[in-house]
């Protein structure tokens, strides 16, 4: 059954792979694609929370089990929801959340399950699985942008660095990272200014290059590009050239004042917080603002250092406390903003880490990597806000009700998007590969 | 004399001292020297058949036709970058396009492998292979001084791999003075920070020794059974109870000082209440008498000749270093459901490595020799598709130290002392380690290396590179404008030569003399020139290995 009669599947997926068919746009082999109406698709913002969030400390509260821990449940805005005392801005948005309280993944250690949750896949054998920023933004884009289509802030990528790229989609749909080297402050002993490290650096021409100057010198780099490159399909090679024309159509565009923080009153930047994380907040709606459909901001330290931030086996309350100043800050004035500015409906904020913490606390007042029963949350454009859905048992040890497995989530991400999760791309080895797992079904009552 | 001395094999062990006893001449000792090379170099030309012989029968059963071998100047770039770092000078070039030598290849990759280049570029290769956590963690790169001049000091002394190994894990941990002041200090030479880097803990350790020696990923199997390969919990914390039994002595963290009780041997798994002992991961046990030195007994288990994975896994390193692509690749993921490409060719790499005493060098003399490797990195059939065949040469991308060290090659730069300084990443005020911060890898995979939009940015409008291209400040650019009696084609040819260590093409030459005698936008050739110098810094040729 291919799309060609007389052609084997396995032909033909040769000839898809190697560029000379063009896969119809879902659904490879006679599936009925839902296509979806772009009028409902969304904008994206992954909050992503290094080194796995302790679910018992923040969303799924044990008030009165020993696992529980010291924190204290609060009310929030919405009757019979609950989540930590350290999250008390965030409590006010609580309408727009909808907390999935029975993630179930399986997958314990960083690298494994910051690939799983990040590409949806499993790493296997010569597969180069995409990020969810490239997957989605592919999607999302309209093309017209002269921003690029995903962007990351200040990403943890060395436990697992294949979850971080483009994978089999190509170089053109790698995210402009910024914010991910820790900036050298001007003069020793000096703050710290994220606002720097998240400008994107050396968009002006040297000084006494005239834009013609700039011109000519492409051109002739066009030249040696076409003699080097002609016989050599590599991805570095293409990758150059991808990275070359984004830089230079960025170079010549206004929307680059995306990355000027400066332009901010100072009372929205001090209400983000002042550091990383919350920085990267406000660039994200800045992006979102300017039609960008994919931002991804990482929290890996409450001090904003590359660090692996809520990986706590060691004095996890101390920690998260202090992470959860820095989230709750962060992400609470971003649903203000966004609401605030009439983006809300059409922007979907994603918040998870690889996988949860062991709802035991282990001897060193820390928890441990648990992937059996944690938490994530959705909140946004597209999403039924102000619930819980699943449920753990008393000791927060297993799902009682409703497991949520990776797919799960990820096709409900879709469904919130509005983008066809059972879309199928090529991958490297010429194998379709469906944006979400085919086994995954939409978590009910999620989507709004 | 004393190294080759201690590698040749020639003729025994008596021949030595009776010919040195007899004739002592220099003379003498010079054709002993000449007699040893040729038989070491009939063992680099016998594996290099080797590796071609295996390569060609597959290349030949999947109907592909092999690209030819590169042109000189392609092959001296390319064995520049990949054995010193760097891409060649054009003086050297120059000679070596001139050379009639028909061994020229051979003699240019012997001198590179004895200079001070080669220790440099392999001190890195090896540090970031055995201290991946400084890639990511600026507090840990105050780890990498002491450590690369380690490094360093065991690249110059020959020391074989096998040695190299067993130094690391067996490390003294507390013998030695305190910790915190070795370690950020590159006069004093330690590979302590292999334990810092892992917190000493026994997992991170037991995972990254199986990983990065033996090429076994074991770790998660740390928290449940290994969904696809034998590794149950229980060899997991079996295997991690040869580190147990260390800790640490008040704070500071990875600096602080480390105690260790070295007939500690059990280790309880998380979780449970079982706790076991040390166990190797092939099931075998240290004897019950042997209640002492775990981390010796270990040392001896992975490097004895016997072990399968450890020669296998080095080897396996090398040339995925020298070809972008392990034979099993990922390079450090032997398991059932990912064999490698041509597995007699491991075999065989593999035994070579531990009967020549696991000398790096041959390995690589050999790699280098190979018409696999030398093949040119165009794509010159259809059939050339899959780059586990090794039908052509990959692409690869280079290493920050690598992009910053041929950068200053072409311009001209002189580096200070600080960029020289065995500090890998983070050390502030040097603009190499600005180079090192911006072009840090974010892949494990040189074949799948990606520019990012930062990088061409820098590279187009940033200091370095419009200091290299401007006219009263670049050493290169200079030299080419202000040297007299040269026709414009000559000052074009110097700029190639400089950037892309080959000459240019006649219709692209024409082209470009064209352009520069009208002088550019300007009117100006002078600035033509630098145009052409800026398009040339910033072409993928100049900025990939190939």
């Amino acid at each position: 059954m291919t799309p060609f009669p007389g052609m084997s599947r396995r032909q033909w997926l040769a000839l898809a792979a190697a560029g000379a068919v063009t896969p119809p746009a879902s659904g490879l082999f006679g599936r009925i694609a839902h296509a979806a109406a772009a009028s409902r698709r969304r904008r994206c913002i992954l909050l992503w929370m290094s080194g796995g969030p302790s679910q018992i400390d923040t969303f799924d509260m044990k008030p009165g089990h020993a696992n529980g821990g010291p924190f204290r449940p609060i009310a929030t805005t919405v009757a019979g929801l609950q989540f930590s005392q350290h999250l008390p801005k965030l409590s006010r948005q609580a309408k727009h959340l909808a907390v999935l309280r029975s993630m179930a993944t399986r997958e314990g250690d960083h690298q494994r399950a910051t690939f799983k949750m990040r590409t949806g896949y499993l790493p296997q054998g010569p597969i180069h699985y995409p990020t969810l920023g490239s997957l989605f933004s592919k999607e999302l884009s309209d093309g017209t942008s002269p921003l690029p289509d995903f962007v990351s802030v200040a990403p943890y990528r060395f436990l697992s660095p294949a979850a971080f790229g483009p994978g089999f989609l190509g170089p053109e749909f790698a995210p402009l990272i910024v914010g991910d080297t820790n900036p050298v402050p001007m003069d020793p002993g000096a703050a710290v200014d994220d606002s720097q490290a998240l400008r994107v650096r050396n968009l002006q021409q040297p000084e006494g290059i005239g834009a013609a100057r700039i011109d000519a010198r492409l051109k002739l780099l066009g030249q040696f590009e076409a003699d080097f490159g002609a016989e050599r399909p590599d991805v570095p090679v293409r990758s150059h050239r991808t990275a070359y024309r984004q830089a230079v159509k960025m170079m010549r565009s206004e929307s680059v004042s995306a990355f000027d923080l400066d332009d901010e009153p100072a009372a929205i930047r001090d209400a983000y917080g002042r550091n990383r994380f919350g920085q990267g907040c406000l660039l994200a709606r800045r992006l979102v603002e300017r039609g960008v459909p994919f931002v991804e901001v990482s929290l890996n330290g409450a001090d904003a250092q590359m660090q692996l931030g809520w990986d706590t086996h060691q004095d996890n309350f101390d920690t998260v406390k202090r992470l959860c100043s820095t989230l709750d800050s962060g992400w609470a004035t971003l649903l203000e903003d966004l609401g605030r500015r009439g983006l809300l409906e059409s922007t979907l904020v994603i918040w998870m880490g690889e996988f949860g913490r062991t709802p035991k606390i282990n001897p060193n007042r820390g928890r441990d990597h648990f992937p059996n029963a944690w938490s994530t949350v959705l909140a946004g454009g597209g999403v039924q806000g102000g619930q819980a859905v699943g449920r753990t048992a008393v000791d927060g040890t297993e799902v009682a009700d409703r497991p949520i497995t990776t797919g799960d989530l990820l096709a409900t991400v879709c469904g919130a998007l509005g983008i066809d999760a059972e879309k199928q791309n090529v991958s490297n080895v010429g194998r379709p590969i469906r944006l979400v797992d085919p086994r995954a079904t939409v978590v009910e009552g999620v989507l709004g | 004399m004393a190294v080759l001395g201690a590698k040749c094999t020639v003729g025994g062990p008596g021949f030595f001292s009776k010919v040195t006893t007899v004739l002592r001449s220099a003379t003498v000792l010079l054709l002993l020297a000449t007699t040893c090379a040729v038989a070491r170099g009939d063992e680099v030309v016998d594996l290099a058949a080797g590796i071609d012989g295996v390569i060609q029968r597959r290349l030949a059963a999947e109907n592909v036709t092999p690209a030819p071998v590169a042109d000189d100047a392609e092959f001296l770039r390319r064995v520049f970058l990949d054995l010193g770092g760097r891409i060649p000078p054009s003086t050297r070039v120059r000679r070596f396009l001139a050379d009639r030598d028909p061994d020229k290849r051979r003699k240019v990759v012997d001198e590179l492998l004895d200079s001070s280049l080669y220790v440099v570029h392999f001190s890195n290769v090896w540090r970031k292979a055995l201290l991946p956590e400084t890639q990511a963690d600026p507090q840990i790169r105050v780890l990498v001084p002491a450590f690369e001049a380690w490094l360093r000091q065991k690249l110059t002394d020959d020391t074989s791999y096998a040695e190299m190994v067993r130094e690391i894990v067996t490390v003294p941990l507390a013998a030695t003075g305190n910790p915190r002041e070795i370690s950020g200090q590159a006069d004093r030479p330690s590979p302590l920070a292999f334990y810092q880097a892992k917190q000493i803990k026994p997992e991170n350790l037991a995972a990254s020794t199986a990983r990065t020696f033996l090429g076994i990923r074991i770790e998660c199997a740390q928290c449940h059974d290994h969904p696809f390969d034998n590794w149950k919990q229980s060899d997991f914390w079996s295997f991690a109870a040869f580190f147990a039994g260390m800790e640490r002595q008040g704070r500071g963290g990875f600096l602080a000082a480390i105690r260790e009780v070295a007939d500690r041997r059990e280790l309880e798994i998380p979780g449970t209440d079982t706790s076991v002992g040390p166990v190797f991961l092939d099931g075998s046990r240290p004897l019950p008498t042997q209640t002492r030195g775990a981390r010796k007994l270990l040392a001896d288990w992975m490097i004895t000749g016997k072990n399968p994975y450890f020669a296998r896994a080095a080897v396996n390193r090398l040339w995925s270093q020298m070809f972008g692509i392990g034979l099993v690749d990922p390079p450090d993921d032997f398991t059932a459901d990912n064999p490698p490409s041509h597995p007699k060719l491991l075999d065989l790499l593999a035994s070579e490595f531990a009967s020549h005493k696991f000398d790096v060098r041959h390995v690589l003399r050999s790699i280098v020799a190979s018409n696999a490797y030398q093949r040119t990195s165009r794509r010159t059939d259809p059939s050339q598709q899959s780059p586990r065949l090794f039908s052509r040469m990959a692409v690869k991308g280079l290493s920050p130290e690598q992009i910053f060290d041929s950068l200053a090659q072409a311009t001209g730069y002189v580096p200070a002392a600080v960029d020289r300084a065995p500090t890998g990443p983070g050390v502030p005020d040097s603009v190499r380690s600005e180079f090192v911060e911006l072009f840090g890898d974010d892949s494990s995979r040189p074949t799948q290396q990606r520019t990012t939009i930062l990088q061409a940015l820098a590279l187009m409008n940033g200091g370095f590179v419009s200091e290299a291209t401007s006219l009263d400040r670049s050493r290169t650019l200079t030299a080419v404008v202000e040297f007299p009696a040269l026709g414009t084609g000559d000052r074009v040819e110097a700029l190639y030569l400089a950037a892309l260590g080959r000459r240019p093409g006649a219709k692209r030459l024409a082209g470009l003399v064209a352009y520069v005698d009208a002088g550019g936008v300007t009117k100006d050739p002078a600035a033509a020139l630098a145009d052409v110098f800026w398009a040339l810094l910033n072409s993928s040729e100049f900025l990939l290995n190939h």
